[in-house]
């Protein structure tokens, strides 16, 4: 008898310390997302915002100076004009840091749930979706703008864009919301197929893209949410497309990458590339580039013609940044699951430093 | 072939497919999986509480006691008799341990199901996306609505009064786990041998074990486990072994009827 009862205290223990675990595991999993100025490429990675010198690829600062596992940060970081550095994090904060020594300046504390995509930054704004299903509006001092935050119908995974008039974003809830970037008031709602997870583009001619998770990019008219266009893909599209006034790229999980012709414009093509298309393409000229799960950074031609892939360790999910140096412009790549935190290639693919940091 | 794709991916797809039907409630989906698992797995509950209850009625038949007087000071001989007692009455002392071993891993399975399906961030929901056959044109359903009544399954769940957070879930759970346990726990002849008082330990425990999960974890799996607990209240019912009268204050298992007569 007593082994029995052994055995089932020891059950209760086991099912403690696996349950605990598995729950354990739904807070932190993602990837990093990058942003880059004049000096500094700006990395969250995970435990840390990591600054990295642009010339030597070297780490210029860390933050938080003691990593805690309830902090993770994925979200792009982004810029803003007076000189802050917008980061946000698995922990429902949102924190605004000195570029030049990643010093915290402020912190916003409201949201009630994961920040996973990057803010939308302008002059004298920012707009940061949450998982809660809100969009925030804050002065650059980290004040709330509007009356209350803009409730959507389900949460927000991606950075919204503006045109300066209203801010467009869309919801795992299947929806894309027009909202008056002054009021916070909706302009327009509409429905589309599929998720929407990555932050939408803005093309001319009122027209916004948006790429879903039920295999469709979605052209509306910024005016009204009128759908315009919808563009079949081989699988579920999961970040925002790039676009180069021509074209409107994008990528999808079976590697097929897409060049739609904008309204009015372009030639289409395609590329079958090498694994899943999970971020955004990077337009730098007149080269696109997308990073695949298998590891591969392809550099193409906005013809479709001249595929470059180049191998880079690990899986690449994060959307790559541009950085404009005096040696020219450096291509920035985060790969998950590999040695290294940040590669910087060329626009020849050549690697020109990577980052890894220390322990 | 991983636990993932023999177990878990199935559990998924079923939990989905559940989601599916009735239209996108995965609060729905989460006690209809539940309860569906449950009545698969019945047939192993039953046997268990069937070997319990053989050998609650061995432990307090008179027979046993008497061998237990007779070779109080010889634990070799006593284990002895005891074994050619089991046998002699066709009882195996661990046919009531198996059928609960082999629930635990349907029940990580289950559990595990659940938080897949609720992916609550990028990486969560890669993995659920792909562990959704592709014949069953699930995709355009991922990432789930996981609003249910007041809560959203995903995270932990409390209701604001005046700015506190009071988790009614955990405190569900811990009342159900409670009464579950209360009313389903086996009678002993001797409160105080080993095992009533390890049971009784169980009734406290047990409790405030999930209410802890409930109160930490995401609200989906306080779903599981207040669906898990009455359904487990139901199949002892259907049974005839629930003991409602342990409920009250003051109130002692009933002693097992067949071994009065013994």
């Amino acid at each position: 008898m007593k082994t029995k009862y052994f055995i089932l205290i020891g059950v209760v223990l086991i099912l403690g310390i696996v349950l605990s675990g598995c729950a354990s595991g739904l807070t932190a999993s993602s990837w990093p997302g990058v942003t880059a100025d004049a000096n500094n490429a700006y990395v969250a990675g995970g435990p840390y915002v990591y600054a990295v010198n642009l010339q030597t690829g070297a780490e210029a600062w860390r933050y938080p100076a003691k990593a805690a596992t309830s902090t993770p940060f994925y979200a792009t970081p982004i810029l803003t004009p007076d000189g802050q550095l917008i980061v946000s994090s698995f922990d429902h904060k949102l924190y605004s840091l000195d570029p030049r020594t990643g010093a915290e300046k402020w912190r916003f504390e409201q949201a009630k749930d994961r920040w996973i995509g990057g803010a939308l930054v302008t002059s004298d704004s920012i707009y940061a979706p949450n998982a809660d299903y809100n969009l925030y509006a804050l002065s650059l001092a980290g004040t709330p703008k509007w009356v209350a935050p803009f409730q959507a119908d389900q949460a927000i995974w991606g950075s919204p864009v503006t045109d300066g008039t209203n801010v467009y974003f869309g919801t795992l809830g299947r929806h894309v919301y027009a909202v008056n970037a002054q009021t916070g008031k909706q302009t327009w709602v509409q429905t589309v197929i599929g998720a929407v997870i990555g932050s939408p583009v803005l093309g001319a001619d009122n027209t916004l893209y948006v790429g879903t998770y039920g295999g469709v990019l979605v052209s509306l008219n910024t005016n009204n949410g009128e759908i315009l266009k919808q563009e079949k893909t081989s699988s579920w599209i999961w970040s925002g497309p790039a676009q180069d006034g021509t074209n409107v790229y994008v990528g999808d999980a079976n590697g097929m990458f897409y060049a739609f012709p904008m309204i009015g414009s372009g030639q289409p093509w395609t590329q079958q590339l090498n694994g899943a298309i999970v971020g955004s393409p990077l337009v730098s000229g007149t080269t696109i580039i997308a990073g695949t799960e298998a590891g591969n950074v392809y550099f193409m031609d906005n013809t479709g013609k001249n595929v470059r892939p180049v191998a880079v360790a690990g899986k690449i999910y994060a959307s790559p940044a541009v950085a404009t140096t005096s040696a020219g412009p450096l291509i920035l790549v985060a790969p998950t699951s590999g040695n290294n935190l940040l590669v910087a290639l060329g626009l020849n693919g050549a690697t020109q430093w990577s980052f890894t940091p220390a322990k | 072939m991983s636990w993932d794709t023999i177990i878990i991916n199935p559990f998924t797809n079923v939990l989905l497919l559940i989601y599916k039907m009735i239209g996108g409630n995965f609060g729905i989906a989460i006690i209809l999986f539940t309860i569906l698992i449950r009545l698969i797995t019945h047939p192993l509950m039953a046997s268990q509480i069937k070997s319990s209850t053989k050998m609650t009625e061995f432990q307090q038949s008179k027979q046993w006691q008497d061998i237990q007087k007779k070779y109080k000071d010889d634990k070799e001989k006593l284990a002895q008799e005891q074994m050619s007692l089991y046998k002699e009455l066709g009882i195996s002392p661990f046919a009531s341990c198996l059928p609960s071993i082999i629930q635990i891993p349907i029940i990580f399975a289950l559990y595990q199901s659940i938080m897949r399906s609720l992916a609550a961030t990028p990486g969560q929901l890669m993995i659920l996306t792909r562990s959704i056959y592709p014949f069953l044109h699930l995709s355009d359903l991922a990432p789930l609505n996981s609003k249910f009544l007041w809560m959203n399954l995903g995270q932990p769940e409390r209701v604001y009064m005046l700015g506190v957070g009071i988790p009614v879930l955990a405190v569900i759970v811990a009342i159900t786990t409670y009464v579950q346990s209360k009313v389903t726990m086996p009678a002993s002849a001797n409160p105080n041998d080993q095992g009533a008082m390890m049971n009784k330990m169980m009734v406290l425990y047990m409790p405030l074990l999930l209410g802890y999960f409930a109160l930490t974890f995401a609200s989906g799996l306080s779903i599981y486990f207040i669906t898990g607990n009455l359904v487990g209240i139901a199949q002892y019912a259907l049974l005839g072994k629930v003991n409602w009268r342990a409920l009250l204050p003051g109130q002692k298992p009933a002693t097992n009827a067949l071994a009065r007569k013994k």
